[in-house]
């Protein structure tokens, strides 16, 4: 886990000429932006931690791991749209309705012949095309993101009842269901496909142009203008963007349930939220990190995975998922 | 300071996320045919519907009866596949003797019950049917399926409000999630049971009950010759008999499940009619199944469950009782078959 610079700064280094690695710890644990990247992989690590010391013989096993693994990667992929809309001072609440409409597409495609790839491309273009509309709305007709991706949200999902019928697909496909079962050794398919995407992300964020203006735009869109960032252009990358990995994930949500299904998962699109802000990335935009919220997610997962496998009743993990996150968030409030 | 005061934040976050951890620790022992150590694990659907509620009661009243440990995990949501699939993988891993299960979709459960058959562990499937083929293709396999017949449920409603109504009248129909195998079942049957009436929908409201009330209040605006409503949950119902009553109308209004709260309007006659559906009697036999797999016994690969229709003839009796099983008794294949 290497958090960008850029999205770290020190306020604290100033007159200190020590540099023992105490020191630099201790000065760094000062800085409120260390809390807000580093506070949700602590929370993370204790997670594992817990869990692991009251079940080691099945929460800590190779089996166990992977499933975490394997849980967390749709979400992951999900979760770096969200990010990119955050960055921009946005927000996407039609994710997990645009993952409908795309799995929607995606059945209406396989089961008319075409390939599970073919599928797949169908399916996340479908998820590209809800985006950009999203983008082109909130950038030209100056509407805000909340308004613009909550009318999105129903829109998708009534044109995902409306392509399907109401009416689920099965699509069954040994391709598709290996993406879902096999792995690379012990590391899942899905996994790699998600951390590729966060990598791919990442880079994209902190190491180009349009990466720097996305930030730009989120921070303070006026003095961006003025600097000569499009930020029309930048919203309707962003919302692709965000359109196209929902569409994406559909395809990897229909390996693992053998179905395309018209009903919409709102679980995923809170998870989403949840995860942007346990990760560091500030809602008024402007500051992120594409890691923290992966991790933020990696989190969510062991801990829905940790409570089930301890056996607590699903009242309780409601309560505790939720005092999570708020406790997290908590912590990872900056001035 | 502040450093401090965030250490404490993460100090009091641990110790309540342990305190939690501990008080829904069960005890683990080794696998065995003494019923103290048999451990059942227990895949449901989303407890935000009390008709989930009342399985989860049925294993935990049976589970404690008969003194076996069962770990019972819902669904985050009604709605929630993957979330539901993932509880699943969680504790397909581990030593339990034997996996309940009631899918969401016919599909989301079955690349996990593969891994249940592939460690050699007894399948329960109750309440809603897993897909034979998706779980063929996983490799799964299901020991024994009980579960209501929803057409047949629907179809004794559909029978019992023509006896009320008569033939060739005008039928609102109120379905739940567009595409779920039990509402399209319930409707079907009800419509075979009702034939000769004129039909208006079904419209899908999601299980709902104000989106119900609302459907059934455009239904009437363009209907007002409906004779009766059928819905295809009590919850739906609820709101449909809200409708009826705005409208000013008196009408007859069915649901299915048989939920308390809806006996409750049936006994104050504001719903009509609920074909009972006695989920508690599913979760109690899922339990008993798995009980005589785990003592080594066989059990019936089929067995359906009771239903009955409930209006003000029995209310009575079913309010009385809790409605938990039926007023006439029922054949519970599964219980003689355990071993004390």
């Amino acid at each position: 886990m290497k958090l960008s610079p850029k999205s770290s700064t020190s306020s604290a280094q100033a007159g200190e000429v020590e540099t023992s690695t105490l020191n630099k710890v201790r000065l760094a644990t000062k800085d409120p932006f260390f809390w807000s990247n580093w506070i949700v992989v602590i929370a993370f690590i204790l997670v594992v931690l817990v869990f692991g010391a009251l079940k080691p013989h099945s929460f800590l096993t190779m089996y166990n791991l992977n499933n975490i693994l394997v849980a967390s990667s749709i979400p992951a992929i999900i979760v770096v749209g969200q990010t990119f809309a955050v960055a921009t001072a946005g927000i996407d609440l039609s994710i997990s309705s645009i993952m409908t409409f795309g799995a929607v597409v995606y059945g209406i495609a396989f089961t008319n012949g075409s390939s599970w790839w073919v599928a797949g491309i169908a399916g996340t273009i479908a998820g590209t095309l809800c985006g950009f509309l999203n983008g082109l709305i909130i950038a030209k007709r100056k509407i805000s993101d909340f308004i613009v991706t909550l009318g999105m949200l129903s829109v998708a999902a009534g044109f995902a009842l409306v392509i399907s019928n109401g009416v689920p697909r099965q699509i069954v496909s040994n391709s598709l269901s290996n993406l879902a079962i096999g792995g690379f050794g012990r590391i899942p398919y899905l996994m790699v496909i998600a951390f590729v995407i966060t990598v791919a992300a990442h880079f994209f964020l902190f190491n180009t142009r349009f990466g720097t203006h996305i930030l730009a735009t989120g921070g303070d869109p006026d003095a961006a203008r003025s600097m000569g960032v499009n930020i029309d252009l930048v919203k309707i990358v962003v919302y692709s963007i965000s359109g196209t990995l929902a569409g994406f994930a559909a395809m990897l949500t229909i390996s693992r349930i053998g179905a395309a299904e018209p009903a919409a998962n709102t679980s995923l699109l809170l998870n989403s939220v949840a995860a942007v802000v346990l990760g560091g990335v500030s809602l008024f935009g402007g500051r992120g990190t594409i890691f923290g919220p992966f991790v933020a997610i990696l989190l969510l997962q062991a801990l829905t995975n940790g409570l089930t496998v301890v056996g607590v009743a699903a009242y309780y993990q409601y309560v505790s998922i939720g005092l999570v996150v708020i406790l997290s968030a908590a912590l990872v409030r900056t001035k | 300071m502040k450093k401090n005061n965030r250490f404490l934040t993460i100090g009091i976050s641990v110790v309540a996320a342990a305190a939690l951890v501990l008080a829904g620790t069960t005890p683990s022992n080794a696998a065995g045919k003494k019923l103290s150590s048999i451990r059942i694990a227990v895949v449901i659907k989303g407890l935000d519907n009390p008709y989930f509620v009342s399985v989860k009661q049925g294993i935990i009243d049976t589970a404690k009866k008969l003194g076996v440990v069962a770990n019972v995990q819902a669904a985050p949501g009604l709605n929630d596949d993957i979330g539901q699939a993932n509880k699943l993988d969680a504790l397909a891993g581990q030593n339990y003797d034997c996996y309940i299960v009631i899918p969401i979709t016919s599909n989301n459960l079955s690349q996990g019950l593969g891994k249940v058959t592939k460690a050699g562990k007894p399948i329960i499937n109750i309440d809603s049917p897993v897909d034979p083929a998706s779980l063929k293709a996983a490799g799964g396999k299901i020991t024994s399926f009980a579960g209501t017949d929803n057409t047949a449920a629907g179809k004794a409603g559909g029978v019992s409000m023509l006896k009320l109504i008569g033939s060739g009248k005008k039928i609102g129909l109120i379905a739940g999630l567009a595409g779920n195998v039990t509402s399209n079942a319930r409707i079907a049957g009800f419509e075979a049971g009702a034939a000769g009436s004129t039909f208006v929908g079904p419209v899908n409201a999601d299980w709902d009950t104000t989106k119900a009330l609302d459907a059934a209040n455009a239904m009437l605006v363009a209907n007002p010759d409906i004779a009766a409503f059928f819905a295809a949950n009590d919850q739906m119902a609820q709101g449909v008999a809200k409708a009826v009553a705005a409208a000013g109308k008196k009408i007859p209004v069915y649901g299915v499940d048989g939920l308390m709260d809806n006996l409750n309007l049936i006994k104050a006659g504001s719903v009509t009619a609920s074909i009972s559906q006695y989920p508690y009697v599913m979760g109690k036999m899922g339990v008993e199944a798995c009980v005589v797999l785990a003592q080594g016994g066989k059990v019936p690969a089929w067995t359906i469950t009771p239903y009955g229709v409930i209006d003000s003839s029995n209310v009575d009796v079913a309010l009385k009782s809790g409605n938990q099983t039926p007023p006439g008794g029922y054949k519970d294949p599964y219980a003689p078959l355990i071993k004390k």
